[in-house]
């Protein structure tokens, strides 16, 4: 049975199940384990075949829907049958139904939260007055994470602070962007150049990686071809592709 | 000479022009008064400067009862009374108390204009798993690691600690399980980015049952 792969980004397990459940059309009340089984052994497959990791909470969930199924496949002892005993499928059923309220819920939440972002506040005033108030030399506990916390806060201040009057932004060079520029400068370079030679123009770090994903992408289309000698230095040519 | 004038005691004619200048002066005064700041002369005016002064860090009413000197029910009718005032349309601020901290914060039509003004984009976002497992321990706290866990089926360890870092979560001591093991439950901070005054107004979780067709699930 062949399998599209959708490049979906899942939570989990349970949301991997709820989604397979959602195309099978399959009835999540009088589920069919045998479908979501294959079903789900073919995700994980297919994950793998694009080199894709597989967590191991999947192979997790794996082993559950296996155990069920060849639990199916012995005679059931009778004591198994006691008062307390929760039927595997019901067991995922239940799961699949409360993960499902949940997943449900966070997208009202959501909504929430993102107006309550578009709504600020200003700093505390008085601030120095609590600061001195506080400020005794003596150890602080805490572990990174409150440095963490710390530092966010502290960051959030900062751009509060930030001067009014001034509203420049400085904007990324795309690799998109790039690639343009480096077509134009083609022309102007000598049959064989170095990665040295592209980055002339360049005065940052941001855009040192820029040019070099600009150049992965460039000979990935053949517009240009690279060789790497023996001390490390990237030396181009024109691709097939070049015009 | 003011008592001279209390007392009704017919005043000298020296008196009388004194009096006159100085009736001038005062009126001066208060026309000067006037063009200044007149001060606050209610206890609602008061406490919507100390929610200027506290911002973003907000202020509890037993705060502000304790800061004004007055019982509990009476700042909460003060705090109501200046949240109707700023609902009204001519005001670009309101007054919040989501998680019982009382702040101001714009009002969301601002918002648009600040994006000018500053030239930024909006700032923190949250991923769809940090959303469904903040919604799992406001929905079940106090809850453990291992319960969330059963419940989202991965691990939730990194994204417990993350969310402890934004200050969504605290630890709320420790069950009485095998292990003792921490218990979490949601911070004022939650409960002001989620727009929460407190966790019942939190949405009814959906109900699924059978007798629903099967699509109604998913939409």
């Amino acid at each position: 049975m062949g399998f599209e792969v959708e490049t979906l980004k899942f939570e989990g397990p349970l949301d991997l199940m709820l989604h397979l459940i959602h195309e099978q059309q399959l009835d999540i009340f009088d589920l069919d384990m045998a479908v979501l089984t294959e079903q789900y052994i073919d995700y994980l497959h297919a994950m793998e075949e694009l080199h894709l990791e597989v967590e191991s909470e999947y192979l997790v969930e794996l082993a559950t829907l296996i155990e069920y199924k060849s639990k199916k496949l012995l005679p059931r002892k009778e004591d198994e049958l006691e008062d307390d005993y929760e039927d595997p499928k019901d067991k995922l059923v239940r799961r699949l139904l409360e993960y499902q309220k949940y997943k449900e819920v966070s997208h009202t939440l959501y909504d929430s939260f993102i107006e309550r972002q578009d709504q600020l506040s200003k700093p505390v005033s008085f601030d120095e007055v609590i600061k001195h108030a506080h400020s005794e030399d003596s150890r602080i506990e805490g572990d990174p994470y409150d440095l963490l916390k710390a530092m966010n806060k502290v960051l959030r201040r900062l751009q509060l602070s930030r001067p009014l009057d001034i509203k420049f932004t400085q904007k990324e060079l795309s690799p998109e962007d790039r690639i343009l520029q480096i077509k134009a400068r083609l022309k102007d370079l000598p049959e064989t150049f170095s990665f040295e030679t592209l980055i002339e123009d360049c005065d940052n770090l941001h855009e040192y990686v820029i040019t070099f994903i600009a150049i992965l992408d460039m000979a990935k289309d053949h517009y240009l071809t690279f060789t790497i000698d023996d001390s490390d230095n990237i030396w181009f040519r024109r691709g097939s592709n070049h015009d | 000479m003011i008592r001279a004038y209390e007392t009704g005691r017919e005043m000298t004619p020296g008196e009388k022009e004194n009096w006159e200048k100085i009736k001038d002066i005062v009126k001066k005064v208060e026309v000067l008064h006037k063009e200044n700041v007149a001060q606050p002369t209610n206890m609602e005016a008061i406490v919507e400067g100390l929610l200027y002064i506290v911002g973003e860090d907000g202020a509890r009413v037993e705060q502000l009862a304790m800061a004004i000197d007055k019982s509990i029910e009476d700042t909460k009718t003060i705090l109501e009374n200046i949240q109707q005032k700023y609902a009204a349309e001519t005001f670009g601020i309101e007054l919040v108390g989501y998680g019982s901290v009382y702040k101001f914060i714009t009002k969301k039509a601002v918002f648009p204009y600040a994006q000018e003004l500053f030239g930024t984009s909006k700032p923190n976002t949250l991923s769809q798993a940090a959303l469904e497992t903040l919604a799992i321990i406001a929905y079940k706290q106090p809850i453990t690691r291992v319960e969330i866990e059963e419940l989202r089926g991965v691990s939730a360890e990194v994204m417990l600690r993350k969310l402890q870092a934004r200050n969504l979560i605290r630890e709320a001591g420790r069950s009485e399980a095998v292990g003792r093991p921490i218990l979490y439950e949601v911070t004022e901070e939650f409960m002001d980015s989620f727009k929460l005054y407190t966790l019942n107004e939190l949405p009814d979780l959906p109900e699924y049952s059978k007798e629903e067709e099967n699509d109604n699930l998913f939409e």
